[in-house]
């Protein structure tokens, strides 16, 4: 995989560069095209209220792509179906179970679903690793515990998320937590993906055998994936309670196909060890603009069968010229470095 | 953990060993006693269990998932995974209601409906096969782009239109007939059909040189190529035949039913392959079988009579399934270690 080395060489020129961004290509022209869109259909968008229902509308989707990237990194075939749930569980946690602990604060809260998140993630993460059956197996199974369980748990939507992160789904400005939560998020990212952890991370995906010969312990560093992913759930949940200001034992689970979408619409390579964080946070930018951009059509009663159909032929349009533009269209040229099981 | 026990039946197939028949037989012994001690499980505590109406609309049922789960064991089988089966189930369920409301002839109507299915699927299976074999998410797109469509096609012309993802027609008598446990010759013609299906489908896979290259396939691209076995040919012949299964189950469903529902397939999407992983044929692709799959479908059934039977929700019956799915494949489908494929 041509992505692995990060080290600068003597090519390090601008083609060099712009070769190197060209995941970014099909995420950033699709959010060019729904910008000038919006601006004519839909110009509210641009307004300070517009701009921030479209941030608290937006993030929990956002993180929920960030999380699952780093698992696509982690490859092959690095497919987090469970996020959905994950973040339903989550939701009904902070706004049924931490009452009952007399915790409201944002510490509190943040603090629960975060350690909530990494907990769920580094079960999945221990299974996948040590029983060493596929991730896509796990995340599924995961799913559907998770699903069941919320609906046993809280069979009708309810109850009322504490009174500061409520108002997050109401608010006007941009200048608040909606927007920094988010940002800090994706520095922490950032950060994370300079690590010496994250270059291991990204080894292992993109070929677990040499990773293996070059004394990468590929048990931990799969489980520590998980933990991060864990983290960003967490995040996504909180966000996801400030938007509904309630709990939802059902609306949460579409989460996992948006953020699957929006994270092939990145440019992540499910083959593993190719994925950013940046393509992941304009996938899911994009597929919200998707929705914003078809609900200002009178597509009336229609209007929830034309999103799903956009956002299904975006996807494949987006696998399409992914395909395209990274040259790795051929016929199971990388199999053997990517697709094998692990 | 011995060499053999990593279950590798190129390697097992030359020597035929004690150890590695048990090995080659395990999960067929297991699937089977798994059978057996619920069937056991399921007389012993419920009663009417073993009524005759309970049999034969439990067998119905399993004819349902039976038949949508060939398409999802043949792209196991080369190492692919069809997420489109309840798209185009319900897809169709539709459809060809919209199409008889219309005026088009049952018979006609039905031979459409399974071309189409079948175009679809083949497409599915041409670009996963392009696209370096990502056919989770190639599946998850085009089956939201076609039923999302096929939604807004249905809906958009007057009357006979869908709300609310339902739509009312006049069924012919002999389709809802052909699915009805209280039918004239004392069983389903859907179980009748079923079982010819699967006498097909297993000559198929054991005595025909497609069903040979399958496994070929599915176990060793590489070495499959060599002996002239099209990869794409056979991503998009199999994918294709997912599709006309899938349809074709999507028909039976408006048989029971009685009217077209856009969501009737959802159930499907983790059934179909829960079936095929408790069978156990590994999604990794080269193993397994139909008959495998068919022990799965029947697991399932039973297992899901006898949950009703203690009245637990739909949504706890999820959650066991889920449990259930991580053991059942950590028993006989985990991946090798890296350290064995060096």
């Amino acid at each position: 995989m041509p992505e692995i080395s990060t080290a600068p060489g003597p090519e390090h020129s601008a083609a060099r560069f712009l070769i190197r961004q060209r995941s970014l290509a099909t995420p950033a022209v699709l959010f060019a095209i729904l910008l000038v869109i919006s601006a004519f259909h839909g110009p509210h968008l641009f307004t300070s209220d517009g701009l921030a229902g479209a941030v608290i509308g937006a993030a929990p989707l956002v993180l929920a792509t960030l999380a699952i990237t780093i698992i696509a990194v982690a490859g092959p075939a690095g497919v987090d179906l469970s996020v959905g749930p994950a973040m339903t569980f989550i939701n009904i946690g902070i706004v049924l179970g931490l009452p009952v602990l007399g915790l409201s604060s944002p510490l509190a809260v943040f603090a629960f679903a975060i350690l909530l998140g990494v907990l769920l993630q580094a079960a999945m993460g221990t299974l996948i690793a040590v029983l060493r059956v596929s991730t896509v197996v796990v995340t599924l199974a995961v799913y559907l515990v998770l699903d069941g369980l919320n609906t046993v748990i809280l069979p009708q939507p309810g109850g009322t998320a504490p009174d500061w992160l409520a108002n997050w789904g109401s608010s006007s400005s941009i200048l608040s937590p909606i927007l920094y939560v988010p940002l800090a998020a994706f520095v922490l990212w950032t950060l994370i993906a300079c690590t010496t952890f994250f270059r291991n991370v990204r080894l292992m995906g993109a070929n677990d055998r040499t990773a293996f010969v070059s004394g990468v312990k590929l048990i931990p560093i799969r489980i520590g994936a998980h933990v991060i992913c864990g983290v960003f759930v967490g995040i996504a949940s909180v966000m996801y309670t400030g938007l509904i200001g309630s709990a939802d034992p059902t609306a949460g689970a579409p989460y996992t196909l948006s953020a699957v979408t929006a994270l092939v619409i990145g440019g992540a390579s499910l083959a593993g060890g190719r994925a950013r964080g940046l393509g992941s946070v304009l996938g899911a930018i994009d597929i919200w603009l998707i929705s914003y951009v078809l609900s200002t059509f009178n597509f009336g009663l229609n209007a929830s069968y034309w999103v799903q159909f956009a956002t299904g032929a975006v996807l494949v349009v987006a696998l399409v010229t992914g395909g395209v533009l990274s040259g790795l269209s051929g016929t199971g040229r990388w199999r053997g470095a990517g697709v094998t099981p692990s | 953990m011995s060499m053999a026990g990593s279950a590798d039946p190129r390697v097992s197939a030359r020597r035929p060993t004690l150890w590695a028949s048990i090995v080659e037989h395990w999960s067929t012994g297991m699937a089977c006693a798994v059978l057996v001690a619920l069937i056991a499980f399921g007389a012993a505590t419920i009663d009417g269990f073993w009524s005759l109406l309970n049999l034969r609309s439990n067998l119905v049922f399993a004819s349902f998932l039976g038949i949508a789960t060939i398409g999802q064991t043949l792209c196991a089988l080369i190492g692919g995974l069809d997420l489109s089966i309840p798209f185009v189930l319900g897809a169709a369920n539709v459809g060809l209601v919209k199409l008889m409301n219309e005026g088009v002839p049952s018979g006609l109507g039905i031979v459409i409906v399974l071309v189409l299915g079948g175009l679809i699927g083949a497409f599915n299976g041409a670009l996963s096969q392009r696209l370096r074999e990502q056919s989770l998410v190639v599946t998850l797109g085009v089956g939201n782009a076609v039923l999302g469509l096929v939604q807004i096609l249905v809906s958009s012309s007057g009357v006979s239109g869908i709300s609310g993802g339902t739509i009312e027609g006049k069924i012919p008598k002999w389709i809802e007939g052909f699915s009805s446990f209280n039918h004239a010759i004392g069983i389903a013609p859907a179980v009748i059909l079923w079982v010819a299906l699967i006498v097909l489908t297993i000559l198929l896979l054991r005595r025909t040189w497609l069903g040979r290259s399958l496994y070929a396939l599915g176990g060793n691209p590489t070495a499959a190529e060599r002996v002239k076995v099209s990869s794409r040919w056979t991503w998009t012949l199999v994918f294709g035949a997912s599709g006309v299964t899938a349809a074709l189950t999507g028909i039976l469903l408006l048989g029971y039913t009685g009217s077209g529902y856009a969501g009737v397939g959802d159930p499907y999407l983790f059934t179909t392959i829960a079936a095929v992983l408790i069978g156990g044929t590994s999604l990794v692709g080269g193993r397994g079988g139909y008959g495998l799959s068919v022990l799965g479908v029947l697991i399932l059934t039973v297992l899901q009579t006898i949950l009703s039977g203690y009245s637990l929700s739909q949504a706890a019956q999820e959650a066991i399934l889920g449990a259930l799915i991580i053991p059942t494949v950590a028993l006989y489908a985990r991946s090798p270690h890296p350290r064995m494929l060096i």
